[in-house]
C-alpha cells in the first residue's frame, strides 16, 4: 500500500516537473515546424506560407474535433451542480447558479451511493485478479509451453473471438441460475477470465520473452505453475499492466451481465444501479433529472481519474494494441 | 560403511528393467508425461472458455430449434422459431435498421477516424493534447455516455441544444422522438465515443511509415498531394480495410444505445437492433427460442463478414507496396 502511495505521488510530482509555461512553450513551439522530418509535409513544406495556412488549418481542425469531444462531458459536469429548473431555463445558460457541493453530498446520502461504488471495486479486482492470471495461464501454455492439441483450442478462441458473447446471452444465463449464481460476483470475475483479446495480447507478449529462461527455470526444478508465477508474470509488467488497466474499465463499465445477474439493490454495480435509476425515472420521489446528471458525474470520476493517471500507457497501448472498446 | 556397501550391492544387484519402447502403453506414457503438465495449464482457461463463450455458443444453436416453456427445451421443431421470427413484423423492422445501423455507421463514423488520424500525424504541436483529449470518450463507459446523450439531446425547446440551435435560428428539434432521426443520431453518439480511439490506431499505422519513402517521393518531385495519395493511403490501406469490417461486425452489435436511448428501440420500433430484439424476446417476452434464432441469424451474418474479411486481408501484402511513379507529361 505504501510502496502504491508513493508511487501516486512520484507520478504526480512528474508530472509538474515537466511542466513548461504556455508562453514558453509558445516560443519554443516555432522551432519545432522547422525540425519536422516526419509526416507527408515536413520542414522543407514549412519554408513555404501555403504550407503554414495549412497546418494551421489542421491546428484548427483538431481544437474543434477536441472541443466536440470535451464539451459534453463538461456539459454533464456543470449541469449536475443545476437544480431541476434550471436545466430548461430560458434564457439558457451554460454555468449553474452555484458550485454548491451540498448537492452532491445529498445525492450520495439519498441513494447511499457509497455500497454502489464498493460493490463495483469488488467487481473490478475480482475481474483484473482473473483476467490477468486465467488469460496469462492459457496465453502461457499456447505460447510456451504447447502441449498437444493447443491449436485446436487457441482455434476455438479466435472463433469464439468473432461472434459476440451478447448473442448467446439465454444460455450462459440459464446455465450461471443453474449454479445459483444469481447476486453473486463469481460469475462477473470469471467472465473476464475468458476473454480472447486480452489472452491474445498475452501471447503475443509471452513469445518475445527468451526461450532460454524457461530451460533455465526448467533444469533447476521448477514447475510450470511456478514459472508462469515467478518468472513469466514479474518480466511481463507491460502487458499485465495493459490488460489489468482495460479489465479494470470494461468491468467498470460492464452492464448487461451485471444487469442481469446482480437483482439484490445491494448488490448493484454502479452501472446497474444508474440504468435503473434512469429507467425508473419519477417513480423516486423528489428524484429529478437534475440529480441524474449528478449521479452520472459521480459514476464517470473514477474512470476518469484512472485514465488521467495512466493516459499515456492507455493511449499507447490502444496504437500498438489496435483495440477499440 | 556397511550400509553403504550394502547399499551399492542393491543396486547393482537390482536387474535393468526392460522397457518396450514401441509398446503402445508406453508411448501413451510418455506422451501424457510429456503434455500433462501443459494440459493442467491450460485447464482452468479452457473450463471458463467454454462455460462462458463456446458452450452459449453451442446451446443457443440447439435452443433456436426447440420449443421452449420459460428457458427450457421442451420439444424439437425444427425450424419453426426461425419462420415464426421472421413472420414477425417487428423482426424485419429490426433487420432493416441494423442495415441502417451500418450505413449512417459507415456514412458518418467511418471518415471521420481517418481524417482525425492523418491530421494527427501530422501534427507537432499540442500532440499529447489531441491524443488524450480524442481519446477520452473511449474510456467513460457506454451506459454513462448513452444516458448523458439521451438528456443532451433532450427535445425540449428550453434544452440544451434547441437552446443552442435556436441561436441559428433553427428548430426546436424533437431529436430522437424524431423516428427519422434516431438511427443517425445514435450513431453519432457511437461515432463521438468511438472516433478518437479508431484515429489513433490509424496515427499508429501511419507512424510505421518509413520517412525515407517521403524523401525518395520528393526527390522524384511527387508534390504533397502526390505523396499523401502515393505513399500514405497505400500504407493505410490494410489498416482501413480491418477497421471497415471491424466497425460493420461491432455496429450489428449495437444494444444498449438504442435500449437507453430510444427507451427500447422506439419511436414506435424506429431503432430496435436485432441484438436488442434478442434481449427482448429473451428477458422482456421470455420467448427465449425466438431469442436464441435471432441470436444465431447475427451470428451467421457476422460469421460470413469475417470470412469476407479474411479473403480480403489476404489480399493485402500484395496491395500494400505499390512504387511512386511520377506521371509522365502528356505529349
Amino acid at each position: 500500500m505504501k510502496t502504491i502511495i508513493l508511487n501516486f505521488f512520484g507520478r504526480v510530482k512528474a508530472k509538474f516537473k515537466g511542466y513548461r509555461s504556455l508562453p514558453d512553450r509558445i516560443k519554443r513551439s516555432g522551432h519545432r515546424l522547422k525540425e519536422k522530418t516526419t509526416g507527408v509535409l515536413n520542414y522543407s513544406d514549412y519554408k513555404r506560407p501555403i504550407f503554414k495556412l495549412v497546418y494551421t488549418l489542421i491546428l484548427l481542425t483538431l481544437f474543434i474535433a477536441v472541443l466536440t469531444v470535451l464539451l459534453p462531458p463538461l456539459w454533464l459536469f456543470v449541469s449536475s451542480f443545476k437544480d431541476a429548473a434550471e436545466l430548461e431555463s430560458v434564457p439558457y445558460s451554460f454555468w449553474p447558479d452555484s458550485f454548491d457541493l451540498k448537492k452532491l453530498g445529498e445525492v450520495w446520502r439519498m441513494l447511499d451511493f457509497g455500497k454502489y461504488y464498493s460493490n463495483t471495486f469488488i467487481v473490478a479486482v475480482g475481474a483484473v485478479a482473473s483476467s490477468v492470471v486465467f488469460n496469462g495461464l492459457l496465453a502461457y501454455a499456447f505460447a510456451v509451453i504447447k502441449p498437444k492439441g493447443w491449436r485446436f483450442f487457441y482455434a476455438l478462441v479466435l472463433a469464439g473471438y468473432m461472434i459476440p458473447a451478447i448473442t448467446s446471452i439465454v444460455p450462459l444465463y440459464k446455465s450461471i441460475v443453474d449454479l445459483g449464481f444469481i447476486n453473486s460476483f463469481l460469475p462477473l470475475w470469471f467472465v473476464f477470465g475468458a476473454n480472447a483479446f486480452y489472452l491474445i495480447m498475452f501471447k503475443s507478449y509471452f513469445e518475445l520473452l527468451p526461450k532460454a529462461l524457461f530451460e533455465a527455470a526448467r533444469i533447476d526444478g521448477a514447475s510450470d505453475a511456478e514459472i508462469f508465477f515467478k518468472i513469466v508474470l514479474p518480466l511481463s509488467k507491460p502487458v499485465v499492466g495493459v490488460v489489468s488497466i482495460f479489465t479494470m474499465t470494461a468491468a467498470w463499465s460492464d452492464f448487461l451481465l451485471p444487469y442481469l445477474i446482480l437483482m439484490d439493490d445491494k448488490m448493484m454495480t454502479v452501472m446497474v444501479k444508474i440504468y435503473n435509476i434512469q429507467a425508473t425515472m419519477g417513480t423516486i420521489t423528489g428524484f429529478g433529472p437534475d440529480k441524474l446528471l449528478m449521479v452520472l458525474t459521480i459514476s464517470i470520476l473514477p474512470q476518469i481519474l484512472l485514465f488521467i493517471f495512466f493516459q499515456r500507457r492507455i493511449t499507447g497501448s490502444v496504437a500498438t494494441a489496435g483495440l477499440k472498446d | 560403511m556397511k550400509l553403504i556397501l550394502m547399499k551399492k550391492e542393491k543396486s547393482v544387484k537390482k536387474p535393468e528393467k526392460v522397457v518396450d519402447r514401441s509398446s503402445i502403453s508406453y508411448r501413451a506414457k510418455i506422451f501424457i508425461k510429456k503434455n500433462l503438465a501443459g494440459w493442467l495449464i491450460m485447464l482452468p482457461g479452457v473450463a471458463l472458455f467454454s462455460f462462458f463463450v463456446w458452450a452459449p455458443l453451442v446451446q443457443n444453436i440447439s435452443l433456436s430449434f426447440y420449443r421452449t416453456v420459460g428457458f427450457e427445451r421442451a420439444e424439437f421443431v425444427g425450424f419453426a422459431n426461425y419462420v415464426r421470427v421472421f413472420g414477425d413484423p417487428i423482426f424485419i423492422q429490426a433487420f432493416k435498421n441494423t442495415f441502417k445501423y451500418v450505413l449512417y455507421s459507415l456514412a458518418i463514423g467511418f471518415i471521420i477516424p481517418i481524417f482525425l488520424g492523418l491530421l494527427l500525424s501530422e501534427v507537432v504541436h499540442f500532440k499529447s493534447l489531441f491524443r488524450i483529449g480524442l481519446y477520452f470518450p473511449s474510456i467513460i463507459s457506454g451506459i454513462a455516455v448513452v444516458i448523458m446523450w439521451s438528456y443532451l439531446f433532450n427535445p425540449n425547446p428550453g434544452a440544451v441544444l434547441n437552446a443552442a440551435a435556436r441561436i441559428f435560428r433553427l428548430g426546436p428539434f424533437k431529436f430522437l422522438d424524431n423516428p427519422k432521426a434516431s438511427i443517425p443520431l445514435i450513431v453519432l453518439t457511437m461515432t463521438w465515443r468511438g472516433m478518437g480511439a479508431t484515429a489513433l490506431i490509424y496515427l499508429s499505422a501511419l507512424q510505421n511509415v518509413d520517412t525515407a519513402q517521403y524523401e525518395a517521393a520528393r526527390i522524384d518531385g511527387a508534390n504533397a498531394w502526390q505523396r499523401m495519395r502515393h505513399i500514405t493511403l497505400p500504407h493505410l490501406r490494410p489498416t482501413v480495410r480491418m477497421l471497415f469490417i471491424l466497425q460493420i461486425i461491432s455496429v450489428f452489435q449495437v444494444f444498449y444505445e438504442p435500449l437507453v436511448m430510444t427507451k427500447g428501440g422506439g419511436p414506435n420500433g424506429a431503432s430496435v437492433s436485432l441484438l436488442l430484439l434478442s434481449y427482448q424476446y429473451a428477458f422482456q417476452k421470455f420467448d427465449a427460442s425466438a431469442s436464441a434464432a435471432v441470436g444465431v441469424i447475427l451470428s451467421f451474418i457476422i460469421i460470413a463478414l469475417t470470412v469476407v474479411y479474411l479473403r480480403l486481408s489476404a489480399r493485402r501484402d500484395k496491395d500494400l507496396i505499390r512504387p511512386f511513379r511520377p506521371r509522365r507529361a502528356k505529349r
